[in-house]
């Protein structure tokens, strides 16, 4: 008998924690001027509550929900003085700008939703509601995609690129401040691209910690046509500093792996017994032996002699 | 903090009133669906917003929120006639996903559009801000329709970890992208149980007329190595740049110092971990693992006697 009375008493609990938000919320999108916590005590419906402690702790609690849902709820001074702070929420910045979209195009988003994860997130409808929902049924695909590797700092660095805000995180004990072009997904990883300094470098955001957005939005002007993506190499020994011609020769038996690996990446010559011989652009040497060794006696890599021997250095190891 | 189930009902009301606003007389069912709903839900959220509104909290103030015979009626609300701006990771999400299946280039038409129209009014017209590639090597295509047709495959596959290379037939169940790579989990009637493919390292396939049943329990999208009775196993050390590896592979973990990682390595085959310590180089040291130990030394020498 008990649980039943606390289960309705909660229900009820739930209905005025959200009347009080949407009474909030109407005064703060029509009021059209800051307004004082004050002021809002006394004038909107819910927070007549006895003791101001009890006051702040749900206030705050309601202005941390709405933020989360993605409600702009900005503090600005009252008055020319600035002697006084009140909340306000724009209704331009709170409105989603109509994307124009069809139903079809909407079951299409939540179908895209479903089938990929992004940053481990399971995909929930929150979001697609506000786009106008979509009948939420199964896309039967037997089909999955995930897109891991730095999922609780991507948002932040998506907006940040959005809205021309620095960077800042620490990567490899170095505390970096970048102007964000760009964020990447390639071979399993989240990349950002950006100008540290004097040059426009790549990050793996599973490795940048303690990330933050500056304060200053437009704070970095993206230079026009930029193209993330070239920066991002598509194979692991093509990310690195050095540049190098290698030749490697490739039996027949595994020829057909390493022209799906090289793709149209180097210059393939077709040797008569079925095997090839490959001229390749290097630029991480340790990664591409890595790459060569996996063929185990399969491959031979001819030139440059330099590279042979450091190849050789690698399987002689610990002998 | 309140709740997250707080969170979502307030969001979904936030999402509903602005479709009714502006779609006025929609219909009951319609709004349900869209928004995924019970009728019993809808009515009870709409008697919460009746009850709120502006200072005063007269008739005139209060919205007006109520179903209709069939209709959902909702007036005097039209400070929340617009839906809420999408938070960072939403639109990220969104589009990402979008992008992902965009790349590998069996989207429908669609879904390119819709990624067009939310990326412009999310992040603007510049090109390559986010960018999605899900690099597909071959048969992905052919695996994905075989899969929805419930029909059996005949493949040629090469286990590059071994080395050896098979022909097998295989009831597809699920095709799947994760850590960079594209991957088939199904039956194996070859090893008579459920196994795992990695798609670029099947060389060559066919989609035979055989059906076979729907897998009984939902197939999940993990490589999801278990660990068998007659596995080898090895203790290795991992240097700080081949931590990777204890991401990748199912290992245990044994201690965790400075000096670098340490793993309980287990694998159908020695072979598998040595071509891994050879790859690895310096990074990773053979702490334990005597079959390992073997197959290394063959495979150093077999190499060099290809370099002499």
């Amino acid at each position: 008998m008990q649980s039943i009375i606390r289960v309705g008493s909660n229900v009820l609990v739930v209905h005025k924690v959200i009347e009080r938000i949407l009474n909030l919320l109407a005064f703060l999108l029509t009021v059209g001027r800051p307004v004082t916590a004050e002021e809002i005590r006394t004038t909107v419906a819910g927070y007549e509550q006895s003791t101001d402690e009890a006051f702040h702790r749900m206030f705050e609690r309601d202005k941390d929900l709405l933020r989360r849902l993605g409600i702009p709820v900005e503090l600005a001074p009252t008055d020319g003085w600035q002697v006084e702070h009140g909340y306000v929420v724009e209704p331009s910045a709170y409105a989603l700008p109509d994307p124009g979209l069809t139903d079809e195009e909407r079951t299409a988003l939540w179908l895209a939703a479903e089938v990929v994860r992004v940053g481990g997130q399971v995909a929930a409808p929150d979001a697609l509601f506000k786009l106008g929902g979509a009948p939420m049924t199964a896309s039967g695909e037997p089909l999955a995609a995930s897109l891991s590797g730095g999922s609780e700092s991507l948002g932040l660095a998506f907006a940040a690129i959005a809205e021309r805000r620095h960077l800042l995180f620490s990567y490899r004990d170095r505390r970096r401040r970048i102007d964000p072009y760009g964020l990447v997904h390639r071979r399993g990883h989240w990349y950002v691209v950006g100008r540290d300094g004097d040059k426009v470098k790549v990050f793996r955001m599973d490795k940048a910690v303690d990330v933050e957005a500056g304060e200053s939005a437009e704070a970095f002007v993206r230079p026009e046509g930029f193209r993330a993506a070239e920066f991002i190499p598509e194979t692991p020994w093509e990310a690195g500093d050095e540049e190098m011609m290698a030749r490697v020769r490739f039996d027949a038996d595994m020829a057909w792996w390493a022209r799906r690996q090289i793709g149209n990446r180097g210059e393939l010559i077709i040797a008569g017994d079925g095997g090839i011989e490959a001229l390749m652009p290097v630029a991480n040497p340790e990664a591409f032996i890595g790459w060569l060794l996996s063929f185990d006696d399969h491959a031979e890599l001819i030139e440059p002699p330099a590279l042979r021997s450091r190849l050789l250095d690698r399987v002689r190891g610990a002998m | 903090m309140t709740s997250p189930r707080t969170a979502k009902r307030l969001n979904r009301i936030l999402a509903m009133l602005p479709w009714v606003i502006e779609h006025p007389g929609t219909p009951v069912d319609e709004v349900c669906e869209r928004f995924g709903y019970t009728r019993g839900e809808l009515a009870s959220d709409l008697d919460l917003v009746f009850v709120c509104g502006l200072p005063g909290y007269g008739p005139g103030d209060l919205m007006v929120a109520y179903i209709d015979e069939d209709e959902v009626v909702v007036e005097l609300a039209d400070y929340f006639a617009n839906p809420v701006r999408l938070t960072p990771p939403e639109a990220l999400s969104l589009l990402a996903s979008g992008m992902a299946l965009l790349s590998t280039g069996q989207a429908p038409d669609a879904l390119h559009s819709a990624v067009e129209k939310l990326q412009r009014v999310v992040i603007g017209d510049d090109e390559e801000q986010l960018v999605v590639d899900l690099a597909e090597p071959p048969f992905v295509a052919e695996l994905r329709a075989a899969a929805a047709e419930h029909r059996v495959v005949r493949l040629v596959y090469t286990a590059l970890a071994t080395g050896k290379t098979t022909s097998r037939e295989v009831e597809p169940w699920l095709v799947f992208a994760t850590m960079g790579n594209w991957y088939v989990r199904g039956h194996c009637r070859f090893a008579g149980s459920e196994r795992v493919f990695r798609i670029d390292r099947i060389r060559e396939l066919e989609t035979t007329a055989a059906k076979f049943p729907a897998p009984v329990v939902e197939p999940i999208a993990e490589i999801g190595y278990v660990p068998g009775e007659e596995d080898v196993r090895a203790v290795i050390r991992l240097g700080p740049r081949a931590r990777w590896v204890a991401d990748y592979y199912p290992v245990e973990i044994v201690k965790d110092a400075q000096r670098g990682l340490t793993v309980r390595f287990s694998a159908s085959d020695a072979s598998v971990i040595a071509r891994l310590l050879l790859r690895l180089g310096s990074e990773a040291v053979l702490v334990d693992g005597p079959e390992v130990a073997d197959r290394l030394q063959e495979l150093r020498e077999r190499i060099l006697h290809r370099y002499s």
